[in-house]
């Protein structure tokens, strides 16, 4: 019985690790505020600076730069720390910046022996007196400390919620794989009208529909988070409710026939249809339009940037086992639509 | 008879059967002076943005009234008598394409009538009359087909509509920020690549069609 049900023992195996890594591996050392966030060329500045799962009261050796890019940057002179989260940076600004703008952002980066180096993206913003130039920004970024701990990237938008990639992600994942078994068995059955195929695409297609709902309520809770709101109308959004609109016009179709073998030749032809109506839908409606999301105007999707290689280890097996508890369950409707037609039968 | 001949014969039918019973099109005369009309009442000033939508919105929902009769005409005995004759990929072909006619002249009406009573703000007509044909083309047969699945249920009408708008979007999408382009609302660069994205869609759906229809079609 094991060997036979090794892939659900493996789904099993696969989710637990995801769960528990996923959900017990530290976020690596972060900042989550600087402020204040705003500075004139030529003063002094005191930046209060807020850490997250960081060590700077333990650390021996803390260094902190604004950079504006990596050829100029100025360093910290004085570094006091009041708490493991929580210092205080003072620099001194040059009087000129090299940009033509009047305000020009800068990038905050702390590194210290035990946290590693943490940087946060438009840290100040130094407005200036009327003189361009890089005079004074002239102290290199150098030596700084690599953490090497097992543990994910800090985002500043993301912060913990960066865990549900293991769930939002291979949650729709899973839906294509199911709902191209279901296409399959669609296929199948026009090509040989046994039962045994109509039940099957049937049991792929709700799966599906499932982990679609799934898919859409964890990116909600994820967008409350990150972009302030459930539901923001964005174009991945728009699409995914569509498509689920498409595969519940299925079972309404599947409901309105009397004739069962009918039923599962029409159902058949349209969950053809509705796949290939679906794949624009997913993945090529969303790339004319601008997105929120990441993989969409310029930003990468599952670039270096976010995803790291620790989250790979945790985000790839997580995609295998979605889908494998999907073909599970899909495999539990089947079965209990066959002992359902076998009781119809003996009656 | 060959194909081609096959198609053209059923085509003229459909255009033959249209103008002895004629309810199709002045139906739809109608349904579209009077969404026209009301959408005017309704709204009395309106934007260009406001145009693109509302003109896209009552096309769509003229198209689907128009299209989910195209299969009624064939009762069982009729059915059966073209299956024995006809090839069922020439029989959707012809009323693909006899759709297609139907709704460019109902977009053209509903411009015309749009145009009576809310304006043109049309900047480039060309490219919103290639827009409005490929728009037809995809709407007709998306529609077509469909029709064909929902006249075999119980429900048709309601079947006719929650399994067209969803599987309409892309192609409704794609038009409604193409004709945006044409009336200046935005600008017209790299539509090259939509107009050629909407042909794929199209394509796709037409050679998908041709190879269920017969599926459906095998009663």
């Amino acid at each position: 019985m094991i060997i036979k049900n090794w892939w659900k023992i493996l789904s099993v195996v696969i989710l637990l690790y995801v769960i528990i890594v996923g959900m017990a591996t530290p976020l690596s050392p972060g900042i989550t505020t600087a402020s204040p966030s705003s500075a004139k060329v030529g003063n002094s500045l005191t930046l209060k600076v807020e850490g997250y799962n960081s060590h700077y009261q333990d650390a021996e050796n803390i260094r902190a730069w604004l950079k504006i890019d990596d050829e100029l940057s100025i360093c910290a002179g004085e570094i006091v720390a009041s708490s493991n989260n929580q210092l205080t940076a003072t620099f001194i600004i040059p009087d000129q910046i090299p940009s033509e703008e009047a305000v020009q952002p800068t990038t905050l980066l702390l590194s210290n022996e035990i946290d590693g180096t943490s940087v946060f993206p438009d840290a100040v913003f130094i407005t200036k007196d009327s003189i361009t130039g890089s005079a004074g920004w002239n102290c290199m970024i150098e030596d700084l400390y690599q953490n090497d701990q097992y543990d994910f990237p800090f985002r500043n938008i993301l912060a913990e919620t960066i865990r549900n990639l293991y769930f939002h992600v291979p949650l729709w994942f899973g839906m294509i794989f199911l709902f191209l078994a279901s296409v399959i068995y669609s296929i199948r059955y026009l090509r040989n009208p046994l039962d045994n195929y109509d039940i099957k695409a049937v049991a792929y297609a709700k799966a599906g529909i499932l982990y679609g709902i799934l898919g859409t309520v964890t990116g909600a809770i994820w967008a409350k988070y990150t972009w302030g709101a459930y539901w923001s109308f964005d174009v991945k959004q728009n699409m995914s409710a569509i498509c689920l609109l498409i595969y519940a016009a299925y079972f309404v179709l599947r409901t309105s026939f009397d004739d069962e073998q009918r039923k599962a030749r029409i159902s058949a032809v349209y969950n053809i249809f509705a796949f290939a109506a679906m794949i624009p839908l997913l993945f090529v409606i969303p790339r004319l339009a601008d997105s929120l999301h990441p993989g969409n105007g310029g930003n990468p999707a599952l670039g270096t940037d976010d995803l790291d290689n620790t989250m790979r280890t945790v985000f790839y097996p997580a995609v295998i086992g979605w889908t494998l508890l999907g073909f599970w369950m899909s495999e539990l409707i089947i079965r209990t639509r066959k002992v359902e037609q076998h009781l119809l039968e003996d009656e | 008879m060959n194909w081609i001949q096959q198609t053209i014969q059923l085509f003229l039918k459909e255009v033959r059967l249209e103008l002895r019973q004629k309810y199709a099109i002045s139906g739809i005369l109608l349904y579209v002076l009077s969404t026209v009309f009301i959408v005017y009442l309704a709204v009395v000033r309106i934007e260009p943005p406001t145009w693109n939508m509302l003109f896209w919105i009552v096309v769509l929902f003229a198209s689907v009234n128009a299209v989910a009769k195209s299969f009624v005409h064939e009762s069982s005995a009729r059915g059966l008598y073209y299956y024995v004759l006809a090839e069922p990929s020439s029989v959707i072909t012809a009323k693909i394409i006899y759709n297609t006619l139907l709704l460019m002249l109902l977009s053209l009406l509903s411009l015309a009538a749009f145009s009576v009573v809310a304006d043109n703000p049309i900047k480039e007509t060309a490219s919103f009359f290639l827009i409005l044909f490929l728009g037809s083309m995809g709407f007709s047969v998306t529609m077509t087909f469909i029709s064909a699945i929902a006249t075999k249920t119980n429900n048709s009408a309601t079947i006719m509509t929650i399994l067209t708008f969803p599987v309409i979007v892309p192609i409704l999408m794609l038009l409604m920020k193409l004709s945006a382009a044409a009336i200046g609302l935005l600008p017209s660069v790299g539509n090259i690549k939509e107009i050629m994205m909407l042909l794929a869609i199209d394509t796709i759906a037409i050679s998908l069609v041709l190879i269920l229809f017969p599926y459906l079609w095998r009663e």
